[in-house]
């Protein structure tokens, strides 16, 4: 090939052409047997802890938002789900006190915070559930300071001591409750002038919606995290099969029908001194 | 030291005088003045305070054996050499002082091929016209014409790579003409071109000196390009020797010669006793100075059965500058050289 | 004296003949792609194993990302690398092959000449580190236009930098086969020297990176120029940076400056 042809470019982007397309052939490779093992074994296995509402509740009637999920990705997988109840999960936000093993676990489920320090070990796909501190109150906003607030922490390890710092420095007092129907009971009476649960909780709560609204907190009281699916490092190709599953459900409205059933898409207003807006 | 100049009205070149072209340079300025200029590698002088002018529309032919210090003078004069010694300019132009206005004015074909053999002819011009600043309508047009006139237009797409020596000379030849310099230096430029293309190359060379004033510098040691020059200078060992058109250098110190090879070493040593001014050539044969045809006729009378072959040699550049040095200006190592270049070039498809 | 469009057109007519005789040479080309194929796809996917752990927290490679992602950056950075500095090659072979010559007896100013060169070199650096970026998705990196954009940025002056390196060399080198030998010598320890493949723990204070690797090895890695190149490109396309974020680019600034002055002294003296 001596033949310069009509055009300068056209040998040069010829082979260009040639080059970028041999690579991208190449990037549809798989780089490990993830998904290929999970096919041959036919079953994917998923570590939820034993409740995390909603998204784990242990009901079989009402499984939670994470194991319908779990559910969904290993049909459309082809695959039978083996849910793998592990106590240790979700008991706080650091994942390494959970022990788990790569033998136990395909998947991790129910109370994966996507943070930097999960994904230290784990690569995460997030899920629509987030959370983190919320307001309950009439106004939409924090009373003025001297008014008596409800307290609902709740089981997810979100900061309690920052909580507590901050209602002090603004002047509210607080009221633990002990249960959700507590906090529902004292909301809907009016007998505090507002209520702080964690999110998951407060999605469970039957409100008066007329005349109540829930909003975030703001993030320097404590940080909002988004919950995640948690899979290993290295198993890129069943990551990749349960990414596109996710964006799937995403555009039929699967996602969006599992957020309704357990109440994830219910409105929260973000903070109005929140510097993102 | 000797000063190297030629006479325009000498030079038979009336077409020339009538047919001025109003090129804009002032006309007294010569195309290339060098005046005492000495160049030294690692202490060994190259040009040993070398003088020249060159007026404008002259072709000048550089004779000399290969490390004479030809091509260190054309290296001086298109600037890829400083002078170590003495001034030098091109076109009015000082080499060292302003280089980059001289280039302008020079075109220049190297001994050994300066083209990239992985473009095409085309895109080899292209790139020659955009490093000299051309417009886009201009390279296309130049280019046109002067692959036209080496005739290689229908090679204009094909890679440099392909070419055989010949072609490659002609298009650096094409090349160093499309920017339309006034000074077209080629040093060593028609080794490894067959006789049609040297003549034709020789011939619009001609008419461009007649119509624009080009001057054109060769450097050779083939004496057959330096007969139509119009001028002659005689270079060796750094220094220029003679000068003059190759009619008055024939007719002043053109000799004929008689070559001889002796039958024996005896008979050899035999007549260079005899001739003390007869020179050797090679390892056996000799030349004698026979300009008379007496002196001719005492020796064969003398020597007859001692030789295995004589020829008379009449007077040409060649037995110029054999009288001059002593030598002669190819030697047997030259010739094998330029024989295995040639066929190196010619390596490449035709 | 000269007008700029005519100074502007020598310098695209010698970056020009850099791209054709680059992208031509389809050896070239292969060789662009065949050291990511290798890096990526049988480093990346052999050592992938290694660096998964098989217990929750017990990985002792602690980064938010995955090995390929990690492996990525540095990758094109090995590319950009071996292009700029194999460039060398082409200006020895300019001045072994006449060709150079041609170009000093042109009007055209040396440093005009230099940066033309310079900047065909940098090109083909940069293609070859973005033929890089066709395999994100092998390496699980996704990317939008800006971040795409931002990278071909910095790869180009990075480019700029170590092509003019390449310059520097080759006006130091005189045979092909030396300079083969030369850069293998340069290249390498520059990459793995460069945090390329493992991390300085960012997690860490600096005390106990100290205690993670030998100092002298920690030493090695943050005087190597290269290490920031690699840092600024991961901010990028990863979002993960060892280093301030602003080292980096401050680094391939610096290079392409510094580098690109020395070339400039160098080729003005030959």
């Amino acid at each position: 090939m001596t033949w310069a042809g009509p055009h300068r470019w056209l040998q040069a982007g010829l082979n260009i052409a040639i080059v970028a397309a041999l690579l991208f052939a190449v990037s549809y490779l798989p780089p490990d047997t993830s998904l290929q093992d999970r096919r041959r074994d036919g079953i994917l296995k998923v570590c939820v802890p034993p409740s995390y509402p909603p998204l784990i509740t242990g009901d079989p009637s009402r499984p939670g938002f994470d194991a319908e999920l779990a559910d969904a990705i290993a049909k459309n997988l082809g695959l039978r789900l083996a849910l793998n109840v592990l106590p240790s999960i979700g008991k706080d936000f650091n994942p390494r006190n959970w022990s788990l093993t790569r033998a136990q676990c395909d998947i991790i489920a129910g109370g994966v915070a996507d943070t930097v320090q999960t994904r230290s070990f784990l690569q995460t796909l997030p899920t629509p559930a987030e959370t983190g501190w919320v307001g309950i109150s009439a106004t939409g906003a924090m009373p003025p300071s001297g008014s008596t607030v409800a307290i609902l922490p709740g089981t997810a390890g979100l900061d309690r001591l920052a909580l507590s710092t901050w209602l002090r420095k603004q002047g509210l007092r607080a009221q633990l409750m002990r249960s959700p129907a507590e906090l529902e009971q004292a909301l809907n009476a009016g007998t505090v002038a507002a209520g702080i649960t964690e999110r998951f909780v407060a999605a469970s709560l039957r409100l008066d919606t007329n005349a109540l609204t829930m909003f975030w907190l703001d993030e320097s009281i404590s940080p909002r995290f988004r919950m995640a699916l948690g899979l290993w490092k290295g198993d890129q190709t069943l990551k990749r099969a349960v990414a596109d599953a996710l964006e799937l459900f995403e555009k039929s409205g699967v996602m969006l029908r599992l957020s309704a059933r357990y109440g994830l898409d219910k409105d929260i207003v973000e903070p109005v001194s929140d510097p993102r807006k | 030291m000797k000063v190297c100049l030629a006479d325009r009205s000498g030079m038979g070149q009336p077409s020339r005088v009538q047919g001025l072209k109003p090129k804009v340079t002032i006309m007294t300025v010569a195309a290339i003045s060098v005046e005492q200029v000495s160049a030294a590698y690692g202490g060994k002088l190259a040009l040993d305070n070398v003088s020249l002018t060159v007026p404008r529309g002259t072709s000048i032919a550089l004779l000399g054996p290969n490390g004479a210090g030809k091509t260190t003078l054309i290296n001086i004069l298109c600037t890829l050499r400083r002078p170590d010694g003495g001034k030098a300019s091109v076109a009015g132009v000082d080499v060292v002082a302003q280089p980059t206005r001289a280039r302008q004015s020079i075109g220049v074909v190297f001994q050994d091929s300066s083209l990239d053999d992985r473009l095409s002819a085309w895109e080899n011009l292209d790139f020659h016209g955009l490093v000299y600043g051309m417009a886009p309508k201009d390279r296309r047009a130049r280019s046109a014409a002067v692959l036209e006139l080496v005739e290689l237009e229908d090679w204009r797409d094909q890679i440099v790579r392909s070419f055989s020596g010949g072609m490659r000379r002609r298009l650096e030849i094409a090349r160093a003409l499309l920017h339309e310099p006034d000074i077209l230096f080629l040093d060593e430029p028609t080794v490894g071109l067959d006789a049609q293309t040297r003549q034709r190359i020789w011939q619009y060379l001609d008419q461009l000196r007649r119509e624009r004033e080009l001057t054109v510098l060769t450097t050779t040691h083939y004496i057959e390009e330096v007969e139509g020059a119009d001028m002659v200078c005689i270079i060796d060992h750094g220094k220029i020797i003679v000068q003059g058109s190759p009619d008055e250098l024939k007719d002043q110190y053109g000799m004929r010669w008689l070559h001889v090879l002796p039958k024996d070493p005896e008979a050899g040593k035999a007549i260079l006793a005899r001739y003390p001014e007869a020179k050797p050539l090679g390892s056996h044969a000799l030349a004698l100075p026979a300009n008379d045809d007496a002196v001719a006729d005492a020796f064969l009378v003398e020597f007859r059965d001692s030789l295995a072959e004589i020829r008379f040699q009449p007077p040409t550049l060649e037995s110029v500058f054999l009288s001059l040095t002593g030598r002669q200006l190819r030697d047997q190592a030259d010739g094998q050289r330029d024989a295995e270049r040639a066929a190196g070039k010619r390596g490449g498809r035709r | 004296m000269t007008s700029p469009i005519v100074l502007l057109r020598g310098v695209y007519g010698v970056w020009l003949r850099e791209i054709m005789r680059a992208t031509r040479d389809r050896g070239q080309m292969i060789g662009g792609v065949s050291r990511p194929l290798i890096w990526l796809l049988i480093l990346g996917v052999g050592l992938n194993p290694y660096f998964r752990g098989e217990v929750f927290g017990e990985v002792r490679y602690v980064i938010p990302y995955t090995y390929l992602q990690f492996l990525f950056p540095a990758v094109i950075v090995l590319n950009i690398m071996y292009t700029s500095i194999q460039f060398a090659v082409s200006v020895i072979w300019d001045r072994e092959f006449g060709f150079l010559r041609e170009v000093l007896v042109s009007p055209m100013p040396r440093s005009l000449i230099l940066l033309g060169k310079v900047l065909g070199g940098s090109t083909v650096a940069m293609l070859h580190g973005a033929l890089v970026l066709i395999l994100a998705r092998f390496a699980d990196v996704t990317l939008s236009i800006e971040q795409m954009a931002m990278a071909l940025g910095l790869m180009f002056v990075l480019a700029f930098g170590l092509t003019s390196f390449g310059v520097i060399l080759a006006g130091r080198v005189r045979s092909f086969e030396g300079f083969g030998v030369f850069s293998n010598t340069i290249i390498l320890p520059l990459y793995f020297t460069s945090s390329s493949v493992f991390p300085l723990d960012p997690a860490l204070t600096r005390t106990q990176t100290a205690t993670a690797y030998p100092e002298w090895l920690v030493f090695m890695v943050q005087v190597n120029p290269i290490t920031y190149a690699v840092d600024a490109l991961r901010g990028i396309l990863i979002g993960f940076n060892q280093f301030p974020p602003l080292y980096g680019p401050a680094v391939i600034f610096g290079m392409a400056v510094v580098f690109f002055a020395l070339a400039l002294i160098d080729f003005s003296r030959s």
